[in-house]
């Protein structure tokens, strides 16, 4: 994403903040959406258009999850793995969908199309075990058979017109 | 005792109220537009005070005390922010507010900013509640329509508006100095306090921070009066509270009771339709992950501040963990340090490498391969881990071990002889009871 465009999403936004060093994660946030993670090349468009440095930049970005510094998947499938999903069957779940996937918690499916991810409490316990596909609302309770059934309707679903994570 | 709703306002109006005008005929907004044409700043800070209103959140702090301590006649702008960043594992409430109650905290921000005169507010909502930030959005799309945000609100010549902004997936941000660092554009990272958030918050301006629940409670306080909230409750826990209940029991979800007038065993076995058939209760973290835990002997604990403190534990952030027999202490107590030690920011060293200590030690002992020195070795860590960090982050992974490894000693040394088969899951139980 260029600049340019990150500051036709930020510029609006100034007033409301008194250090503009406020607008990187809204600035951040809108970057991705373009491709659901960032480049070094979105990295820098982002301090150039919020007047940062890229180091510091990156140095913001690297501290949260939800900001991913390297691609993946179309629908990234976040798994609590929380003790409140756990006691519910999370560790099934995830273990249901790493075999499915072929592909081991933090890795992404040869197509492109999903990246299979641990999730730190998803605030879904009374749906548990929850899942959230990118940033949608969390689904739950998951059976392993319910998963199989997502997995099917996303491999069939159009790509989303931009990816929030 | 039976739910009393107050702050889950749509349940009593018996459908979701995202909508202005049906917030407004479930009697919404009447509370902002007396105070703002009857009572002066003051006034509504001092029925802060009078309601004795406690910080939601988890630290329990009184909300108007919090708000005295914004200086009166600083030069500087004063802000609003909300912390909306829910993330203690085992809570999920603000979550139901700020999907069904939209408006109620954005009403009580416009109160709570009226009362401490600031002009902006922030609410700091976790990135993963993305479906959550849109129902706020177009909540303060239709509040700014109706004149309750914006310039001159309500007819008054008061001037307030919010901006939402939201943040991108880490736990330290739900600790308010954190919160701080990240909105003004930093890593999410802890200050040194003092100075604390009322002298010096945002941009270094008086800041006033509070939880979601806490601020959806301000409407209901002003629109009642603050001597009627206050005589809910019990002295030093006035009010309702919303607990999540989660783990194994048949109806997950959010209940809001009356302070003091509830015990643990009616909110586990009543309100959450208790345990599997032929299960036995076995522990609970009533207050959140961060909390000290309780075992069956403390069911009978009403649930209050004062009364969950005499347990030994706090009330947190009512997120209420309930684990049966068929679950191990050791294995969720792994899960735990794991949770912290993912979530430790680093700036610390205690919390940074002892968080890492807690979970290779518990890992070892459920793979079967702890030794017994490892226990002492435990008790050792928790007194250099807890109270040597800039946040309560450390303590909150130190307190749920510490306190398991009390009242279940036999358990962990039966784990370190044997190791800890993994339990079944209760998934199929759960959506077979139609959770």
């Amino acid at each position: 994403m260029t600049a340019a465009e990150i500051r036709t999403h930020i510029d609006p936004m100034r007033p409301e903040f008194a250090d503009q060093r406020s607008l990187i994660l809204p600035a951040l946030r809108f970057a991705q959406r373009e491709k659901g993670y960032l480049t070094l090349d979105d990295l820098e468009a982002v301090a150039e258009a919020t007047d940062l440095t890229p180091a510091y930049v990156e140095g913001v970005a690297t501290f949260y999850d939800r900001l991913y510094l390297r691609p993946v998947g179309r629908w990234v499938l976040s798994v609590c793995v929380t003790l409140p999903c756990m006691l519910r069957g999370c560790d099934e779940l995830i273990d249901h969908l790493c075999d499915r996937l072929g592909v081991p918690p933090g890795g992404t499916t040869e197509d492109g199309l999903f990246t299979l991810q641990e999730a730190q409490c998803l605030g879904a316990c009374d749906r548990a075990p929850a899942i959230q596909v990118n940033a949608e609302d969390m689904l739950g309770p998951t059976t392993p058979e319910e998963a199989d059934r997502l997995l099917e309707r996303l491999r069939e679903a159009p790509a989303p017109d931009a990816y929030v994570r | 005792m039976p739910e009393l709703t107050l702050t889950l306002r749509h349940r009593r109006a018996g459908a979701p109220l995202r909508e202005l005008g049906d917030y407004e005929r479930a009697g919404g907004y009447a509370a902002l537009k007396r105070a703002l044409a009857n009572l002066e700043a003051d006034e509504v800070l001092y029925q802060l005070h009078r309601s004795g209103l406690r910080g939601r959140g988890g630290a329990g702090f009184p909300m108007g005390r919090k708000a005295s301590f914004l200086p009166k006649d600083a030069p500087l702008r004063k802000y609003l922010v909300c912390n909306a960043d829910e993330s203690e594992p085992g809570t999920f409430k603000d979550r139901e507010i700020m999907e069904m109650d939209p408006f109620e905290l954005l009403e009580g921000m416009a109160l709570a900013g009226y009362a401490i005169g600031a002009q902006r507010g922030y609410i700091y909502i976790r990135g993963e509640y993305n479906h959550h930030a849109e129902v706020l959005a177009s909540a303060i799309v239709q509040a700014r329509r109706g004149g309750y945000l914006g310039e001159e609100i309500a007819r008054s010549r008061y001037s307030f508006d919010i901006t939402l902004y939201r943040g991108a997936g880490a736990y330290i941000c739900g600790e308010e100095t954190a919160l701080l660092e990240s909105l003004e554009g930093k890593r999410g990272q802890p200050r040194l306090k003092p100075p604390f958030p009322a002298v010096a918050g945002l941009y270094a301006s008086p800041t006033l921070i509070n939880n979601v629940e806490t601020l959806a409670s301000v409407p209901t306080i002003i629109e009642r009066g603050a001597d009627w909230y206050a005589a809910l409750g019990t002295e030093k826990s006035p009010g309702t509270k919303v607990f999540s209940v989660s783990g194994h029991v048949l109806r997950p979800g959010n209940y809001e009771v009356v302070l003091g007038e509830t015990t643990l065993r009616e909110l586990v076995f009543e309100m959450a339709g208790g345990l599997r058939p032929g299960r036995r209760f076995k522990a609970c973290w009533p207050g959140g992950s961060s909390v000290p835990v309780l075992a069956e002997q403390h069911l009978d604990t009403p649930l209050d501040y004062e009364s969950l403190n005499a347990a030994g534990t706090f009330l947190g952030s009512g997120g209420c963990i309930v684990m049966d027999d068929s679950g191990c202490i050791v294995r969720a107590s792994l899960r735990l340090a794991h949770f912290y030690r993912h979530e430790s920011c680093g700036k610390c060293t205690p919390c940074r490498e002892g968080t890492g200590w807690l979970e290779r030690i518990l890992q070892r002992m459920v793979d079967g391969e702890g030794r017994m020195e490892d226990l002492a070795l435990l008790e050792a860590l928790f007194g250099r881990i807890g109270g040597k960090c800039l946040c309560a982050l450390a303590d909150g992974a130190v307190a749920p071990i510490q306190s398991a490894l009390r009242l279940f000693r036999d358990e962990f040394v039966r784990v370190v002889e044997e190791g800890s088969p993994r339990p079944e899951p209760m998934v199929e139980a759960a959506v077979a009871a139609g959770a």
